[in-house]
């Protein structure tokens, strides 16, 4: 027995070490940059941070991401000036685009068909639309400079909070511990494919077994409604605090949207107040290619030529 | 609980080492603590369903000493009709019952007359009753027979019949070999654990990577066949063969493995059937543990091949629809049976029945000969056809799959129903093939290497294939468990 105890745990850690090379050597387990919260408490990515973003257990996606010094994923720095033309795209992961090269982002895609402008990618993971007004609050005297800004809303998503505060779950992340799971590629490519939900689940359920039970009453269809109509309330005072908070400016900021999945009542809202809004609805909705990816609800290249298209269609109509 | 989840992972290391450390004084203490764990382990599923198990193990403990204690044949043969009756009686209610009165009254509509089922039940099938009550009529036929004296040990007879590594989906055990082992003192044994758990990582392996990564594509075939092409309609069909066989033999791999670990050996179950030369002898390397136990306690009752030609022939036929019917309660499985019956046939007539059955494909050779691969192709193709039957819902649902097959004969890329690559799947079986022929002499060694390294390479290589494959968002049930 102490035999088969002793082998089978060399064995074990052995399988786990040659695994751990064979992740690293195949590249099957994501890069991800460290994050940190800057002087003006904006949340981004340590700047000048090179890595490479896989999705999927066989490398289904696999694309390299460049964080710049200004601490988000593009190919360029943003350095803004009064003679040029820049257009800023603010918003979450969708436009950060770690799961595309950053050298085709969409970004460079608007940028091939309007050379004469340079297209700067405020893209991070996870932010609302507080996060954006802060950060273009925060960074007041660059985004000045910058002639428009486009921020991507998502009307169910981005407006669940009227004031912007350090979003502390994400920081977490940065926690020694995390720190330290993250050096294991094994470990990434483990989590990112499911590997580890199980032993999660469980923890879960034994927790549940020795909490005491609390009574979940189910909801009728009334109710449901009254809290999705008192949400979608409060996700418009949410979005009129955040506006007039951070001086919204009219001219040059422009949403980024999808009226499909956008509450009727705040599109007539924008429509009423002047608030000017690309919606890239349409766009999709004659694609005939799938517009996202496999393995997540992200853009693929084809969902990027379009939304990239219609910021390009939106800039050649509507601004000289 | 299942083999391929955190919960059996966690299960397994706890009872191994109680049993071996803590519970290995006395055998009697042994076997109460493997019952124990054993109704634990069916009770995760349903507790409800373990009264039935009881009831099972308390008839046939005392049917089996009522018949070896009868001094008459008359008495001998009416206790044995009480334990088939209750055990049939069981497998009757909660798996035929509904098929029975639906069956009826389609009958009855056919007929002309309009009536209406109200007598069909919600009824739950209990998992593993197939299995466990075959088991248990196996110890009364063994004693009725002669074959086999009776335990007076209720805990032992309790543990053979409910023994957790077998328990839900075999293989099916007679007395013979398991109460024997479960009676006698079991001594830990080092070469027969590492053993088990080579035989746990392939069997997982063969779940996980193979059965469990095709069956999105099969689900996906099967339910939408009207829409495809017939290259894909065989696609979905081959992919079939490959997912029932990776997802049965695996689990009956990892039965194997763990009842190792507790120092039992249970009988093989699988024994490379795809390499068969004919389908005789795809039956004698498919579900072997109840394949012997039709032959024990049908086949060879009814006279076997001892008879005349017409009568072993109806005897065939009758093995087969039997076990067509033994995995559901569905005409698709009877006329699944029925073809493997009418393709047994002439195997039979012409005498090749037994002609492979101590041999393996390319016996002592590197690479099978052109006939073998032939013969190997046209088993498979067989067998695979038979199989619309096996997989589909509905005998409707079967025959629209053929037709399907016939009138769109044409060829379409297919393409995985989540957008994965299908190169990754086509270049996995092909390895997978390939391996299964390297060790095709041996199953229950399915890392035989004489290089220490090679071996180490070969359960890294199984355990990156788990990884590269895995997906937690399928079903991970076998599919057996509906049986």
């Amino acid at each position: 027995m102490k035999k088969l105890i002793i082998k089978s745990t060399i064995y074990f850690f052995l399988i786990l070490i040659t695994l751990e090379s064979l992740v690293r050597v195949f590249y099957l387990g994501k890069d991800t940059p460290t994050r940190f919260l800057d002087e003006y408490k904006v949340e981004k990515w340590v700047p000048n941070q090179n890595g490479f973003s896989v999705t999927g257990n066989r490398r289904q996606n696999f694309s390299e991401y460049h964080i710049n010094t200004s601490g988000f994923n593009s190919y360029r720095e943003f350095t803004p000036t009064k003679d040029k033309v820049e257009l800023a795209l603010v918003g979450d992961s969708f436009i950060e685009g770690f799961h595309q090269h950053y050298y085709n982002s969409i970004g460079k895609k608007i940028e091939k068909n309007l050379p004469k402008i340079e297209v700067y990618e405020y893209g991070y993971a996870g932010y609302d639309f507080a996060d954006q007004m802060h950060l273009v609050n925060s960074y007041k005297n660059k985004f000045d400079l910058i002639d428009h800004v486009i921020l991507g809303i998502k009307f169910s998503n981005d407006l669940t909070r009227g004031e912007y505060q350090v979003v502390k779950n994400r920081l977490a992340l940065e926690s020694p511990i995390n720190k330290l799971l993250k050096k294991s590629k094994l470990i990434v490519y483990c989590k990112s494919i499911g590997v580890l939900d199980p032993p999660q689940k469980l923890v879960q359920r034994i927790i549940n077994l020795i909490k005491p039970k609390r009574k979940i009453i189910p909801l009728d269809d009334i109710e449901v409604l009254r809290i999705k109509k008192e949400n979608e309330k409060k996700y418009l005072e949410n979005f009129k605090s955040l506006v007039s908070k951070y001086n919204f400016d009219k001219k040059r900021f422009t949403l980024l949207l999808d009226s499909r999945i956008t509450n009727p009542i705040f599109l007539s809202y924008l429509q009423q107040n002047n608030f000017k809004y690309i919606d890239f609805s349409t766009y999709f909705k004659d694609s005939n290619h799938p517009t996202t990816l496999i393995y997540d609800k992200h853009w693929n290249n084809h969902g990027r030529e379009l939304i990239s298209q219609a910021i390009i269609d939106y800039l050649t109509q509507h601004i000289q | 609980m299942l083999f391929n989840s955190i919960d059996f992972l966690i299960f397994l290391p706890i009872v191994f080492l109680l049993y071996w450390f803590i519970f290995c004084k006395k055998i009697q203490i042994q076997n109460l603590f493997i019952l124990s764990a054993s109704y634990i382990f069916y009770g995760l599923w349903d507790w409800r369903f373990l009264f039935l198990i009881l009831a099972s193990t308390i008839i046939d403990f005392f049917v089996g000493q009522s018949i070896y204690t009868s001094d008459s044949k008359k008495k001998r043969k009416i206790w044995l009709r009480i334990s088939v009756l209750f055990n049939i009686g069981l497998l009757g209610f909660f798996k035929y019952y509904n098929f029975f009165i639906e069956s009826w009254v389609d009958f009855i509509s056919i007929l002309g007359y309009d009536l209406k089922s109200t007598w069909t039940l919600q009824i739950i099938l209990p998992i593993g009753i197939s299995f466990y009550t075959f088991q248990t009529m196996s110890y009364s036929l063994d004693i009725y027979y002669k074959r086999l004296t009776p335990t007076t040990n209720f805990i032992s007879f309790a543990t053979f019949v409910s023994f957790f590594p077998q328990l839900v989906a075999g293989p099916i055990e007679r007395a013979s070999n398991l109460l024997s082992q479960i009676t006698s003192k079991r001594v830990f044994n080092y070469v027969q654990c590492t053993d088990g758990l080579k035989l746990i990582l392939w069997g997982l392996f063969k779940k996980i990577v193979i059965a469990d990564s095709i069956a999105p594509i099969v689900d996906d075939i099967f339910m939408n066949y009207t829409e495809y092409s017939a290259s894909t309609l065989v696609l979905g069909v081959s992919l079939f063969s490959f997912q029932v066989y990776g997802d049965f033999s695996g689990y009956s791999d990892i039965a194997i493995g763990t009842a190792k670990l507790f120092g039992i050996e249970l009988m093989s179950n699988f024994k490379f059937p795809n390499f068969s030369r004919n389908v005789a002898e795809y039956w004698q390397r498919w579900h072997i543990s109840l394949s012997t136990w039709f032959r024990h306690y049908v086949y060879i009752p009814l006279g076997g091949s001892r008879v005349s030609k017409l009568k072993s022939v109806r005897n065939i036929i009758i093995i087969f629809l039997i076990s067509g019917f033994w995995h559901g309660a569905n005409w698709t499985f009877i006329i699944w049976g029925a073809i493997h019956a009418i393709l047994y046939i002439p195997v039979f007539l012409m005498g090749r029945n037994r002609i492979y059955m101590n041999t393996v494909v390319a016996e002592n050779r590197v690479f099978p000969s052109v006939i073998e691969i032939l013969q190997i192709l046209l088993t498979f193709l067989l067998v695979t056809f038979s199989r619309v039957f096996f997989r589909s819902q509905s005998i409707t649902d079967a025959f629209g799959f053929l037709q399907q097959l016939y009138t769109n004969f044409s060829y379409e890329a297919y393409h995985h129903p989540s957008g994965y690559r299908m190169i990754d799947y086509f270049i996995l079986l092909g390895l997978f093939i390939l391996y299964e022929f390297r060790i095709r002499k041996d199953e229950r060694a399915p890392f035989k290497f004489k290089s220490k390294t090679i071996r180490f390479i070969a359960y890294t290589l199984v355990i990156l294939g788990m990884l590269l494959f895995f997906d937690d968002s399928i079903d991970r049930s076998f599919i057996y468990f509906q049986f």
